[in-house]
Order: structure tokens, then sequence, then C-alpha cells
């Protein structure tokens, strides 16, 4: 592997270390968190995305984590790394489970489809309280337990770990689904969404990409989902409402969903812009707004291909 | 035995509403092709001018209603014209500009009214009492009105021109255009209709429960709902699926909670787009 072509990742990745330690105050830490975790779960979206199926209950998925994570760690004891991965686990059977009857499904009934699953996911959630605390959650989730490595022990009690840890977890995901996009299985997964009839015509079992994609998927918003209970030691179920969701396609679509790094760039921006406009106070999502229409009524291939789209203005 | 009935009559008036709200969003969804999640916004800007125009204007409420209507219709046909005219047929641009106006709406409404409760004057006050079901007059009026807005678009649609041209329209785009419907007047007609018969529904609702900045996200989602269980572009669809909607919200709060009836409802969707997506009356 001829390390020399990557070098502006490299130092990206090296840049993307440097600042959290660069950034002191605990608030941008936390927004900084967030980013990477709306990365990690637009990234996972638009990966489903790629074989046309476009879902409305992602964060539905990510509660379904969450919980499971939350009461793994509390209710039986399940040392806290273990029970993310399990919460991840929780959010895969689920959507292994639904992904069979559902893929058929064409993809503008799949939307709404999943929008409904994500908002019963929330409802049962509310109404099982005995396990979940209902409307008011959970609290006093553990944080992630201490890890000791060349005789230093860090512990996560702290924004600065956690930031870490987050952006760590990120780029491992965002390795792995940008293999799987180069993949045979992403080629694969494009030209379903392009001609499905043409896919199934070759022999392909093109419904069982469209499951693996899903589950995949599903899998990281719930493991996503995990990180985010103990990270905030809270949480309810309005968490991880329709809204959210909502948010997330839109940063997806407004990234761009024809690369890979359109999602990382949506993602990222789209949870910067209220932060940054914060000074605005309720006058804030208007700027969200002029934001979202901005991209969307000028750059149709998205933010990411703002590149392009300015090269293009210059040649003429 | 009368809580069952007064559970199924609270549930049909319930189911009323429903119904008029998914009728708005289905004449949209059909003939524009476009995913317009802020419906809902719509339906509580109706609420808000209805009341606005009762209470701040003294405008006699019925009247408040139809005014309201007509903002709103025309509200509809601008959002058409600057908005969603260039995402026509796009699922994912119009979802982008749906949900930037469902923040826009909802901010301004937020901004502008304030969270103080508001409620729409009541139309009639009172109660009817029938075989030990309480009906308030309230109630059976809404009922009434929508009854009448239904017939009145079911009218529209099969004996007018204009209502066929909608019809056309939502069958094949292009088919219509080589018969020379002008598809950018029926687009503006659809959302006139769609986002007056949303006002309305907004504006009866007001006078029962509040008027909040809020209110449109439940609304969006059942109208969501309704379509699909009576299939989209179908009028007689949209009735029966509101109404059945309607009874399960009443009926099902009586053994267990409003939450879980929501929770069956959905789930009833949920199974309908699997097994027969075009729902009950559907097309195609």
């Amino acid at each position: 592997m001829k390390l020399g072509k990557y070098w502006g990742y490299i130092l990206l990745i090296i840049v993307v270390f440097a600042v959290p330690v660069v950034v002191r105050n605990d608030y941008y830490l936390h927004i900084l968190v967030l980013c990477a975790i709306n990365i990690m779960l637009t990234a996972s979206l638009r990966s489903i995305a790629t074989s046309g199926q476009i879902s409305l209950g992602h964060a539905g998925f990510m509660c379904i984590g969450a919980y499971a994570s939350a009461i793994m760690s509390m209710k039986f004891g399940v040392p806290v790394y273990a029970s993310m991965l399990l919460g991840g686990v929780t959010a895969l059977v689920v959507a292994a489970i639904i992904s069979y009857p559902i893929t058929r499904v064409k993809t503008v009934y799949f939307v709404m489809l999943t929008m409904f699953l994500g908002t019963v996911v929330t409802l049962v959630v509310t109404q099982w309280r005995s396990l979940t605390g209902g409307t008011t959650g959970i609290i006093n989730i553990p944080p992630l337990g201490t890890i000791s490595i060349f005789g230093l022990s860090i512990d996560f009690s702290s924004k600065m770990p956690n930031l870490y840890f987050a952006i760590i977890l990120m780029l491992i995901i965002l390795l792995f689904l940008y293999r799987i996009d180069r993949s045979y299985i992403g080629s694969t997964l494009q030209a379903i969404s392009q001609d499905d009839t043409l896919v199934a015509s070759i022999g392909i079992n093109l419904v069982k990409y469209k499951i693996i994609m899903f589950c995949i998927g599903c899998f990281i918003a719930g493991l996503v989902g995990g990180f985010y209970a103990h990270y905030m030691s809270v949480i309810v179920p309005n968490s991880f409402s329709l809204f959210y969701s909502i948010y997330l396609l839109v940063y997806m679509i407004v990234g761009g969903t024809n690369r890979f790094a359109g999602a990382i760039l949506g993602a990222f921006i789209l949870t910067l812009v209220p932060e940054v406009s914060r000074v605005f106070l309720e006058y804030q999502p208007f700027i969200f707004v002029l934001v979202l229409y901005l991209v969307i009524f000028l750059l149709p291939g998205g933010l990411v291909s703002l590149p392009k789209y300015i090269l293009s203005r210059i040649k003429k | 035995m009368e809580t069952i009935s007064q559970a199924i009559v609270n549930g049909l008036m319930m189911g009323w509403i429903y119904v008029l709200v998914a009728l708005g969003l289905t004449l949209v969804f059909s003939i524009m092709r476009i995913v317009q999640f802020a419906h809902g916004e719509v339906y509580m800007l109706g609420g808000y001018c209805t009341y606005f125009f009762s209470v701040i204007f003294g405008v006699n409420v019925y009247l408040a209603l139809l005014l309201a209507a007509l903002v709103m219709g025309l509200l509809g046909v601008i959002l058409e014209r600057f908005l969603f005219r260039r995402f026509r047929g796009q699922v994912e641009g119009s979802m982008v500009v749906a949900i930037g106006l469902i923040l826009l709406l909802q901010t301004a409404a937020s901004v502008g009214f304030g969270t103080q409760d508001r409620w729409v004057p009541p139309f009639i006050p009172g109660v009817l009492v029938v075989w030990g079901v309480r009906i308030p007059w309230e109630r059976a009026i809404n009922v009434i009105i929508c009854i009448t807005l239904v017939v009145i678009l079911f009218l529209f649609i099969r004996g007018t021109k204009m209502g066929q041209s909608l019809v056309a329209v939502s069958q094949d785009v292009d088919a219509a255009t080589l018969q020379g419907i002008d598809v950018n007047r029926v687009s503006m007609a659809s959302m006139a209709i769609g986002c007056a018969l949303a006002a309305v529904a907004g504006g009866l609702v007001g006078a029962v429960f509040m008027v909040q900045p809020v209110m449109g996200g439940y609304a969006m989602q059942e109208g969501i709902a309704v379509i699909i269980l009576g299939g989209l572009g179908s009028i007689w669809g949209a009735v029966i699926g509101g109404l059945i909607l309607g009874l399960i919200d009443g009926m099902v709060p009586l053994v267990a909670s409003t939450t879980v009836a929501s929770i069956i409802g959905f789930v009833l969707i949920i199974i309908i787009l699997i097994i027969k997506p075009q729902g009950l009356m559907g097309q195609k």
C-alpha cells in the first residue's frame, strides 16, 4: 500500500487528533462529540441508502442500542464496553428480523415504513415503563470503563477522553463503511439502486445484499446509541425522536449522497451550524434553514460537490 | 356499554379530523409527487389564523375558519410557486425543502405567537345527549363541516374540469400535459386546496384542543398513516382510513393507554405497507 498518495488523509487525521487538545472549552468538546456521533450515524444511513433504501427510522435503532446498553450495564452488571457492543447487536437483531419482510418494499413506502418503525420504537420505550423508565428515561448510566495502557490510567469522567474515544470509533467505522462501499458489495448495491431488475436478471440475490447493508447500518446506529447512553449518562425516548431521524436524512442529502465523503461533510457542518448560530437565540433555526435552502437550491449535488461547482464557475 | 359507545363516538369524531388532514395531504402527494412533510405546520397555522380572525379581529368563528382556509390556500400557492415547483417529483429534494419549511414555520409561530395557551372560541356551546352518549355540539359541528367538505371535494373532482385535471395529473403527468393540461396550474390548485383543508382541520381542532406551535407533528403522522391505510390518491380511502384510525385511537385507551393506541395504529400501518402498500382502496 503506497502511503504516499494518502498524505492528504493522514494530515487530516493528525489535525483531527490534535483538535481536542487545542480546544479547551468543555462545551466545544461536547459539540465535537456530537459531530462525531452524527457523522457515524449519517455515514451508516448513507450506506443503507446506497441500495435505494432510505431509512427514516435510524434514530429508532440508535434508541434500541442506547437503551439495551444502559439496561444491560445497569441491571445485569455487564461491563460497559461489552454492553455497548451488545447494544449494537440488539439493534442488529431487530434489524435482521424486520428486514426480511421490509426489503421487498418500494422506496417511497420504505421511507414511510421506517418512519413508523422508528416512532413505534420510541412509543414502546415510553410505554414499557418498568424496563425503560418511560418518558423520564434512565439516569446515572455509568460512563465508559477506565482503561489502563502504558501504565497510564484513562478514566472517562471528563469530556476529552470521551471525545478521543468517539473520534477513534468514528474513524474505525468510517474506514469499515468506506471499504464496503468500494468493495463488491458496494458496487452491487449501487447497481441495485440504479436498476434492480437488471441486477436480478444477472442472478444476483439482491434481497440478500439489501438485508446485509440494512443490518450493518442499523448495527452501527445501535453501537453509536450505546456510546451516546454512556456518554450522556441520561437517556429519554425524546432524544431519539422522528425529528432526529429526519435531521440525519437531511445531513445525508445536503452533504451529497453520491460520494462517501458527503455524509461526513453534511453531518459535520450541519451539526455545527446550530451551535455557531446560537447567538441568534430563538431565531437560530432560521439560519439553519437558510443554509439548508442555499445548498439544496444552488448545489443539487450536495455540499460535497462544492469544489466541482467552484471550479466550473472559475473556468467560465 | 355506555363507555364503549362513547368511545366509539369520540373516536369517529376524531377520525373525521384525520380524514380532513389526510385529504389535503393525499392531494399534494399524489398530484405533485412531493414529500410535503410540512403539511402539519400548515394545519397549525390554520389553527392560529382561525384564532386570530375570531379572537383578535372579533369575526364570527365560521367566517374566521373560511378566512383561515383562504389565507392558507394562498400560502399554499406561494409555497408551490417558489419552493416546491423545482422539486416536483423528487423525493429527496422535496423532503429537504419540507423539513426546512417545518423548522421555518414552527419557529416563526413560536417566536411570533408565543407559547401561551390559545383556544379558538367554541362554535356552539352545549352538549347533545343521545342514548346516553354525550356529544358536545362542538364536535358534532366539526363532523358536519368535515363531511360537507369531503362531499364538496368529491363533487369538485368528479364534476369540474379542474377536478378532472387533478386526477389526470395524478395518474400520468406526461399524458396530462399532452392533453393540454397546464400542470403548473394544477399543482398550484392542489396545494391551495390541500392547505385550505389542513387549515380548516387546524381551526376545528383548535376549538377542542389548544392551538400550539407544535401541534403539527402529530397531525402529520396521522395524516400519512391514514393515507397509507386508505391508499394514496383515494378519497374514499382517506375517509375509511381516517375513521378506522380514529376508532382505534378512541377505543384502545379504554383498555390501555393512548400510547398503546398509537402503537397499534402504527404497527397496523407497518403491516399494511408490507402486505398491501397500496392501502385498502389504492390504485397502484
